[in-house]
Parts: C-alpha cells; sequence; structure tokens
C-alpha cells in the first residue's frame, strides 16, 4: 500500500484530476492517481490534506505526465494534516524558481494570443511548485486566469486557475443567492482583499501543471494557490 | 504568417478586426461563425483559444481589459463586437480613415522630415574583436554574421555622435536649431549627468526654453522617444523636436568585464529625427508616425539582465539562446499586432526598421515574418548592435531608401523593437 498526501485537486471540464506526494526513500515526489481508463475523476469524495492508502502501479506514461500512477483499489482516509503542513511538504517536492526550471525546458509564448506552453518531448515533468513575489487573478470573459510572477522576475500571464476549490470559490461568489452587482464585488474582492490575504500569508504557494498534449503542446496551468480560500471570505465582499 | 485576408467583405473595420484575430487563433479555415454562436459552448474554441482570442483583440485594437467587459458576456463574436463598439470613443479600429479622424480630433499629426546616422569612426574587423574577447578567430562573423564593429574613435563620445546626428538631421531638413522645442534623447550607456539630453541642449545651442527630455528603455529607447515627441506634439505643446539616440559600447562591455558572446555583438553609433507637426501641406520629403504599441513580456526578464557589480564591474546575464527565440517571437508579433492595427498588410510594407540583435537572428526574423530579407536593412553586419540606436539605424537607411524614390512609390514603414524585460514596442510611418 502507498501513503498519497493529497495536495492539489483540479478541474477542467467536468473532470477532477488528484496530485498527492508520496516519499520515494528520501525524496518527496508527486504523483497522479488515475483511474484505469480515464485520465480524471467523475467523483473524488476526498479533500486535499488527507493521507490516503491507496495502491498504485506505475505504468509508463507518456513525458510529461510522468507522475501518473494508475489506482487499482479504493482510497482509504488514514489522516488529515492542516494546510500550513501540506505547504511544508509541498515545499519538499518539486520546485523551481525560475521559467526554465519549472518543467526542465524551455517555456514558450502563444505566438498568436495568450498563455505559454511547451513541448511534451522536452518536458521532464507535469507538475512544479514555484515562490512567487507577485499575483492577480482575474475574470477574463468568465474565466479565470492567473497572473503571477516568479522569484527570478519572470512573469506567466493568462494561467488558467484550475484549482477546483478557488474555482469553487468564485462559483459561490457569483451564486446568484448572493444578490446584485456579483460580478463587481467579485473583481473588486480579487484587486483588493484578495491580494493581501494571499501575499501576507506565511504558508502562501503555488504549483504550476501541464495539461495533457494539445494541438501538439501542453499548456501551463496554476494548479493549486495556497491559501485556500476560505467560505467566511465571501462575506466580506 | 500570412497578411490579413484581403477577402473580408465587411467593411466595418471592428468587423474586420475581429474577423482576421478569430482566424489567426481558430485557423484561416475555420469559417467564420454567425456572430451570436457561444464559439465555447459550440466547441470551435477551447476556453484557452477564447481567452487568446480575446488578447489579440485587445492588442489589435488598442482596447484594453476587453475580457473584464465581456464577464456575464456569452463567448460570441456579437459580444466582443458591441464591447468594442461601447469603445470607440477610447480607441479606434484599424481603419486609416477612422484613425485619422479620431487623431485629428483629440491632437496634430507627427511627420519625420529628417533624419542622420553617426557611426563610431573606427570600423574594426570582428576577428579582432574576437581575439581581444579571448573568442576563437570567426566566431562573431559565423555564428552571429557580425563582419566588423564600428567604434567610437578618441574623441567620440554619446554626445559627440549624438550632436553630429543632430546637426545633420536639422540640415537635410533645413532646420536651426533655434526652431525646436524639445530634444529627447535616449542612450543605454550614457549614465552621466548632466544628462546626455541636457549635454545636447548646450552642444546645439538651442533656445533656453527648449526642453530637453531622457527616456530608457535601452533597445526599445528610440520608439519611447518617438512615443513622448508624439504626445507632445499632438497635445499641441511642441511643434519641432530632435530625437537623438546615442550609445557606445565599446567603453563599457569590454574584455575582461563582460563575455565576448555578449561584449563582442555591440558596436557604437548615434541617430537623429526631427519630428514636427504636421500642417497638412508638407511639400517636402516626409514620413507620418502612426500609432504605437507598447507592452513586456515578463516570462523573458532573465533572459538579459545586466547590473552593476559591488567591484564596480558589470554583472550580465545573458541567455543568447533564450533570448534569441525570445527575440524573434516577440518581433514577428509585433508586426503581426501592427498589421492589425495600422490596417497595412505585411506584404505593402517597404521597410522594417526593427531592432537588429546580429544578422543572423534578422535574417531568421525575415523568414519567420514571410517578407523579403530586401526589406530590412541590416546595419549591424557592418556597425555591430547599436543598442538604443539599431532600430533607429535600420529607420534612417529605411527613410534614405524611401528618399530616393518617386514620391508615389514610396511604401510605409514598420518599426518594431525590444528591450531588457522583455520590452517591446512598435509603431508605423506612412508616407506624407
Amino acid at each position: 500500500m502507498t501513503k498519497l498526501l493529497i495536495t492539489e485537486i483540479t478541474r477542467m471540464g467536468p473532470a477532477l484530476c488528484v496530485i498527492g506526494l508520496q516519499r520515494e526513500k528520501e525524496t518527496i515526489q508527486s504523483v497522479r492517481p488515475v483511474p484505469s481508463s480515464a485520465n480524471g475523476w467523475m467523483y473524488f469524495p476526498h479533500e486535499r490534506g488527507e493521507v490516503l492508502e491507496c495502491s498504485l502501479v506505475p505504468f509508463p506514461a507518456v513525458k510529461p505526465h510522468v507522475e501518473d500512477r494508475v489506482s487499482t483499489q479504493g482510497f482509504r482516509k488514514a489522516a488529515v494534516i492542516p494546510e500550513t503542513e501540506i505547504v511544508t511538504w509541498l515545499r519538499k517536492a518539486e520546485i523551481s524558481s525560475s521559467l526554465s526550471g519549472l518543467f526542465g525546458c524551455a517555456v514558450h509564448e502563444n505566438k498568436k494570443g495568450s498563455g505559454l506552453n511547451v513541448m511534451p518531448g522536452e518536458a521532464q515533468r507535469s507538475i512544479c511548485g514555484c515562490d512567487t513575489q507577485n499575483i492577480r487573478l482575474e475574470l477574463c470573459a468568465n474565466e479565470l486566469r492567473a497572473t503571477l510572477v516568479l522569484s527570478s522576475g519572470e512573469v506567466l500571464r493568462d494561467l488558467p486557475v484550475v484549482d477546483h476549490n478557488w474555482r469553487g470559490f468564485v462559483e459561490k461568489a457569483l451564486g446568484p443567492e448572493r444578490g446584485a452587482n456579483r460580478l463587481g464585488r467579485l473583481e473588486r474582492f480579487l484587486n483588493s482583499q484578495f491580494h493581501y490575504k494571499i501575499l501576507s500569508c506565511p504558508h502562501h504557494f503555488i504549483r504550476l501543471g501541464l495539461t495533457r498534449p494539445y494541438h501538439d503542446v501542453c499548456w501551463l496551468m496554476l494548479d493549486t494557490l495556497f491559501p485556500l480560500p476560505k467560505p467566511e471570505w465571501l462575506e466580506e465582499f | 504568417m500570412a497578411a490579413p485576408s484581403s477577402s473580408l467583405k465587411s467593411q466595418d473595420p471592428w468587423v474586420q478586426l475581429v474577423e482576421e484575430c478569430f482566424r489567426r487563433e481558430a485557423g484561416a479555415s475555420e469559417p467564420i461563425p454567425n456572430e451570436t454562436v457561444d464559439l465555447i459552448q459550440a466547441g470551435i474554441l477551447d476556453s484557452m483559444a477564447w481567452v487568446g482570442f480575446l488578447r489579440s483583440v485587445e492588442t489589435a485594437s488598442g482596447v484594453s481589459d476587453l475580457g473584464g467587459a465581456l464577464n456575464d458576456q456569452p463567448a460570441s463574436l456579437a459580444a466582443v463586437l458591441s464591447a468594442l463598439r461601447d469603445s470607440k470613443g477610447r480607441a479606434s479600429p484599424n481603419s486609416d480613415a477612422i484613425t485619422e479622424d479620431v487623431r485629428i480630433s483629440s491632437g496634430r499629426l507627427t511627420v519625420i522630415t529628417g533624419s542622420s546616422l553617426a557611426l563610431g569612426s573606427k570600423v574594426v574587423p570582428s576577428e579582432e574583436v574576437d581575439r581581444a574577447f579571448g573568442m576563437p578567430s570567426g566566431k562573431l562573423r559565423h555564428r552571429a554574421g557580425i563582419e566588423s564593429l564600428a567604434y567610437a574613435a578618441e574623441g567620440e563620445s554619446e554626445l559627440t555622435l549624438g550632436a553630429r546626428a543632430a546637426e545633420e538631421a536639422l540640415r537635410g531638413a533645413s532646420c536651426g536649431a533655434h526652431e525646436l522645442d524639445w530634444i529627447i534623447a535616449t542612450s543605454e550607456t550614457h549614465h552621466n549627468y548632466p544628462s546626455l539630453a541636457a549635454q545636447l541642449h548646450s552642444r546645439l545651442l538651442v533656445r533656453e526654453n527648449c526642453g530637453a527630455l531622457d527616456v530608457g528603455g535601452a533597445c526599445l529607447g528610440l520608439l519611447n522617444a518617438l512615443a513622448a515627441a508624439n504626445a507632445l506634439i499632438g497635445s499641441g505643446s511642441a511643434r519641432k523636436i530632435v530625437v537623438v539616440t546615442a550609445d557606445v559600447h565599446s567603453r563599457t562591455l569590454t574584455p575582461g568585464r563582460v563575455a565576448g558572446e555578449f561584449g563582442g555583438l555591440f558596436g557604437d553609433g548615434a541617430t537623429a529625427f526631427l519630428l514636427h507637426a504636421a500642417n497638412g501641406g508638407e511639400s517636402n520629403f516626409g514620413y507620418r508616425l502612426g500609432e504605437f504599441l507598447f507592452g513586456c513580456a515578463g516570462q523573458y526578464a532573465a533572459a538579459i539582465q545586466v547590473s552593476d557589480d559591488l567591484e564596480g564591474g558589470l554583472a550580465v546575464q545573458f541567455d543568447g539562446d533564450a533570448l534569441s527565440r525570445a527575440a524573434i517571437a516577440r518581433l514577428e508579433k509585433i508586426i503581426s499586432a501592427l498589421e492589425l492595427r495600422s490596417g497595412i498588410p505585411r506584404g505593402e510594407v517597404g521597410y522594417f526598421a526593427t531592432h537588429q540583435p546580429n544578422p543572423r537572428l534578422l535574417t531568421l526574423l525575415a523568414k519567420q515574418s514571410g517578407v523579403s530579407p530586401e526589406a530590412f536593412s541590416p546595419i549591424c553586419r557592418t556597425s555591430g548592435n547599436l543598442g538604443s540606436s539599431m532600430c533607429a539605424a535600420a529607420l534612417h537607411s529605411a527613410l534614405q531608401s524611401a528618399s530616393q524614390l518617386l514620391v508615389g512609390e514610396r511604401k510605409p514603414i514598420f518599426l518594431a523593437s525590444l528591450g531588457p524585460g522583455l520590452l517591446f514596442g512598435g509603431s508605423w510611418l506612412t508616407p506624407t
């Protein structure tokens, strides 16, 4: 049995993607449990911070998604750790302070529009943590996007935000039960309190991921943003 | 990339712009969908491409934060067009007629009527530079395509070269120094005080109430200076301005201070351009300035960084390969944006006055852009990279070539340059 600390749950379309950390001798490495017949989960009943016992089988994954492991049995919750501790473990896993170090290859800008991508054959992994100097979230034509600056000073623009918790928070903020002018209120929050809450948080941390190859390239996305949004923040705007 | 399609049926410049941006994102063969179709729901664009498409429209139209205006709206062309039309008072589409209407109503147009180039007078074969930097002989020639470098001779400096260029530009346009309202200078190597603009003010003996302004941006300096001059003239607060670029790298990027793969690329030179408010009846040679686009692609910030170190030397971080890739990709992107913003297809452009990191990359840029290499004047082959004076030297060369042509044969000029950051900017000029 493998012990897996669930560190991120991302959402693209209807499917959830789950990533966790496992100890491999002296190293902490990211692992992506996948069902035997798909890349994502239509239902995943666990939360971040849960330590799950599971059975994972390595298989020759196609680069750059070398972290994929097939889950052959169900998950059994063994423990739960707090958010701050998740980040402590994430900092011991894959991490980079520069753009080229994120996935071990050159990162290219979209020649036609926005976003950044890598060549699937060049990337050495599909997930990596990073420290950031600044971050901004915005709703661009109903799409949640992040722009951030790494500690190296390099800027990454228009990354799709696929963090399940953050997407859920934004959806709740825009829910009809929230009353009038919901969009304007959310935008004000993202431009003001959000900034303070995130950057002043001692366990602020970000993990970036790569999409599966699409039109011959893998797109960068923001997988995880710590701190996770708190339900009470919705009362502030 | 192909030039904007000439088969666009609509005469509405907003529709043309949106359709062109859509084709660039979705592919040239993708039919233009009905305006009201939700592009994401219909599976025509995914969310990544939808945002990419909007960013492309923002760049091409000059309308910022289009994405914000489209929240709570369907992902349709109709919604994009509506948001663009709502912002019509703030920006102009890519129609010469409308662009000019807006600019005339908001201010005066700017015309370049004179230019000059003053290179360092010492011509040094690149093999000699190879040896000085301890590199194998022939490296600069074969790797970068640089045959020789223009170095400042004894007694030459940013000030003397800049003053010489300014005096020649004024003389060529029959303009006295006392007629100038502003001197705008840019240099990536002059860090002394009084500033370069202030020293030029004294050297050229302009009126005391002529302004002197220094702008930065390194290799983007010319574009920044032209934009500042254009704004001063457009606002009516100035009629005649000289823009001067001047760079002497050979005394800063020296062997022992920086690696030859970086320092060996640079030469010395200066340029000057005389700009004045168009009076509508120019009889002399001139090129009218178009709009400007600027930005900063911060993902490339680490590719080149230069700072003073504690020992008085230079700390240079230079990833040549990454910078080369970024430079070509970004310059090509600027050219595409200029096409859309100006409505001038690249095939109708006479000259491309771009930054020239080195001749090899210039050839690559011509190839990537799908335009003739002859539309680029490879000044850097015999002078080296001139920093803020590089794009300027290419512009001077383009203006010189155009001046040899009959009025009706003169074609537009595209300007595109880059600076560390990665700053980028572009503009275009059309013959008067």
